[in-house]
């Protein structure tokens, strides 16, 4: 997952940003004003914004609106130092979908953000059950019908963002853009990489069963190719049968 | 419509007025009205007087005797009972007098002398209880004119008196009927004059209604056309108006300034929690925690600083003047010090300051400032010189003075201030460059400070820069203007 945060204060940007990647293990960018935000989002790779509210240049209000005005829809978790609720409604209103009043927990933020992904991705939930496979996005844990699987951090948050779109069809620039900062390019050659080592973990775990990672020749990776339709099983699977509804995400 | 009426209310004040000039003109009218009417029935009365007088002169006739004698014949005489008369001739004799006359002598003055006036003396008196009004006139009545030599004159004089009550009662008649106009005056101009100020003063209550409306969180005041309109009003209207555009205009200032001030401080606290939490988020090595604690120190510090400078802040702006004697600094001293304590900054930044020892007459100059704010003042403008100056370049500090002023010019070569950026540079928390400034650690609070001292004494201080791409390093000028203590 990858995160861009707008915040001028270099100091508390460069402990969320720390934060975002120890905790959970997102990418970040950092933006130190306004304008530099609004361009950083103009690429369509972040699944959250964390945006600070008094920014030099254009003002988080302000870049909150633009962002909502060219119907982009990703979350976005303000950071305001303001009082009052005159003002978080007019957030809210503008679009935000999350607030956090400054000083914060950072434990809060984490989960706030963690919550605002999931729900960004059409999941209520924060564990995944796709045919047999089990993943905690808080524990970070992994497990198929009860082994458990010990992943590396990339290879588990490779896994952590196609268990959010199964049966989508993830381009392996997708996988690059949202698991990267800003130099994704880098990462290129070694993304496959990941993806092998991570299908054959996964695979070892269920040897019978079929590849739960389908690779598609030019087009990208697929997870759980023969995900059965069936809806109402548990919360998870509605959840995620909500996410292939909308394909377009 | 409600007519509340209040001592200290000026309808009540003008209506008491306007009925005290009514009930004066009033008393004035009756009075004069006493006078003149007296005056014209008298007048009236003395004529009526006179021609009953004359019929009683004329009543006098030849008594037919020897000697030639008058007489008064009552027979044909018709005057009112109620008055009185007597008729006397040249010597002495009464000839006749009223019915209703007892006896001679009981009335005042009246005689048989002759009247002092020619045309008769008038003269009061009181008969039987009764005022009179009398007459006294001499006739002369001829004895045979038909004789030789026209006959003989004969001298009489006619007392002649009327009662004056009903003169009085007409007289009384008239003024009643004045005063009772007046007070019908009055009664009924109160109410109208009341009704017609409730209706005149009207503006003046739409304004105080509107005025009245007028709170902390709504300061909306658009006054009435009517006032506006109205003479007495416009200026109070208009005062009105600029007071709360004045009041607001600090009123939401003073607001930024402490939303301003949450903002940083609630940053600040931010900063120290998140370094904090980011620390214990997971077990670490000792040398990553040695670094964390030594992140937090900086953050802690970096508060303390923006804490300090509030303070220092609010303390410069607070109108009462610091306890103990006005302050008094050596100016030229006071910059010595100052470019001696950010030597090593100047050093460290590879920026040289240059201080040419200033030819100051009469010297030293004194500033009325405290030396701890002075030396704040000249440092917080040093030292936002010495942030904006490159490398390898120099700052110039010149001291000059006239009679009254002291002036200080502060000189860098950095790449100036953007003309957007000049007129916010001593707003509180303005960064020119945020990037810059949160590296070189400062709050936005300098030149605030450094202004607001300034300002205490009585002086100012201005910043010049006009950056220009063909011409770099044409940098910032402040100048400071102290005026100087006795």
């Amino acid at each position: 997952m990858r995160v861009l945060l707008v915040e001028d204060e270099v100091r508390l940007a460069d402990n969320l940003a720390a934060a975002l990647r120890d905790g959970p293990g997102f990418a970040v960018d950092w933006a130190e004003d306004g304008e530099a935000g609004d361009d950083f989002a103009r690429t369509p790779c972040y699944d959250l914004i964390v945006l600070d509210l008094m920014l030099p240049k254009l003002d988080g209000l302000s870049l909150l609106k633009r962002l909502r005005a060219r119907r982009d829809s990703t979350p976005v978790l303000i950071l305001t130092a303001k009082e009052g609720a005159d003002s978080i409604i007019q957030l809210l209103n503008a679009g935000a979908d999350d607030y956090l009043a400054k000083p914060f927990d950072l434990g809060e933020l984490l989960a706030r953000a963690k919550a605002l992904i999931r729900r960004g991705k059409g999941a209520a939930h924060p564990t995944f059950t796709v045919l047999g496979l089990e993943v905690n996005t808080l524990e970070q844990t992994v497990s198929r019908n009860g082994v458990f699987i010990d992943l590396s951090p990339t290879e588990y948050r490779v896994l952590e963002y196609l268990i959010h779109r199964p049966r989508v069809i993830v381009s392996k620039r997708e996988l690059l853009e949202h698991l990267y900062d800003y130099n994704w390019e880098h990462h290129s050659n070694v993304i496959e990489v990941h993806v092998s080592n991570l299908r054959k973990k996964l695979d070892a775990a269920q040897p019978e069963a079929e590849p739960i990672i389908e690779t598609m020749r030019g087009r990208g990776y697929r997870l759980a190719p023969t995900f059965p339709p069936e809806a109402g099983t548990s919360a998870e699977s509605g959840a995620a049968l909500k996410s292939i509804a909308e394909p377009g995400k | 419509m409600k007519f509340r009426f209040q001592p200290r209310s000026i309808a009540f004040r003008l209506i008491v007025a306007v009925l005290a000039v009514e009930l004066f003109s009033a008393v004035l009218v009756v009075v004069l009205s006493f006078g003149y009417e007296r005056h014209f029935h008298f007048h009236a009365f003395d004529v009526m007087l006179q021609g009953r007088a004359d019929s009683v002169l004329g009543a006098v006739q030849d008594a037919d005797d020897p000697g030639d004698n008058v007489m008064l014949d009552q027979a044909d005489l018709h005057v009112p009972p109620e008055d009185v008369y007597e008729v006397w001739d040249a010597g002495g004799h009464l000839l006749g007098r009223s019915s209703n006359l007892k006896d001679a002598g009981n009335w005042q003055g009246a005689g048989p002398g002759a009247p002092t006036h020619p045309f008769g003396d008038f003269f009061r008196s009181t008969i039987n209880g009764h005022h009179y009004r009398v007459l006294r006139i001499q006739g002369t009545r001829t004895v045979d004119p038909g004789e030789k030599g026209g006959g003989k004159a004969r001298q009489v004089v006619v007392v002649y008196g009327s009662p004056t009550s009903h003169v009085w009662h007409t007289i009384r008649g008239a003024v009643e009927f004045y005063a009772a106009g007046g007070i019908v005056l009055l009664l009924v101009t109160g109410p109208l004059i009341a009704w017609l100020l409730h209706r005149g003063l009207l503006p003046l209550r739409q304004l105080a209604a509107l005025a009245s409306q007028v709170s902390v969180d709504s300061w909306q005041f658009t006054p009435p056309a009517s006032a506006r309109t109205t003479s007495e009003l416009a200026p109070l209207t208009h005062a009105i108006e600029s007071v709360l555009q004045r009041l607001e205009r600090s009123f939401l200032q003073q607001r930024a300034i402490v939303s301003d001030a949450a903002h940083e401080l609630k940053t600040a606290v931010a900063v120290i929690k998140s370094s904090l939490q980011l620390l214990s988020m997971k077990p670490r090595s000792a040398k990553e925690y040695q670094a964390g604690l030594e992140r937090c120190l900086a953050d802690s510090q970096r508060l303390e600083a923006l804490v300090a400078d509030m303070l220092a802040l609010a303390r410069a702006e607070s109108s009462t003047p610091a306890p103990g004697q006005p302050g008094k600094t050596d100016i030229a001293d006071c910059v010595h010090q100052t470019v001696a304590q950010l030597e090593t900054i100047a050093t460290l930044r590879n920026v040289q300051v240059l201080f040419p020892e200033p030819d100051l007459n009469p010297n030293p100059t004194h500033v009325p400032i405290v030396p701890e704010d002075c030396t704040l003042m000249l440092s917080n403008l040093l030292l936002n010189a010495l942030q904006h100056s490159p490398p390898a370049s120099a700052v110039e500090l010149l001291l000059n003075r006239d009679a009254q002023t002291a002036v200080l010019v502060i000189q860098d070569h950095g790449d100036g201030i953007p003309l957007e950026a000049l007129p916010h540079v001593f707003d509180r928390f303005y960064r020119g460059d945020p990037s810059r400034t949160r590296n070189t650690g400062g709050t936005g609070l300098g030149l605030a400070i450094a202004q607001a001292i300034a300002q205490k004494a009585g002086g100012t201080i201005s910043i010049a820069s006009q950056p220009d791409p063909a011409l770099p390093n044409q940098g910032a000028t402040v100048t400071v203007h102290l005026p100087i203590a006795e």
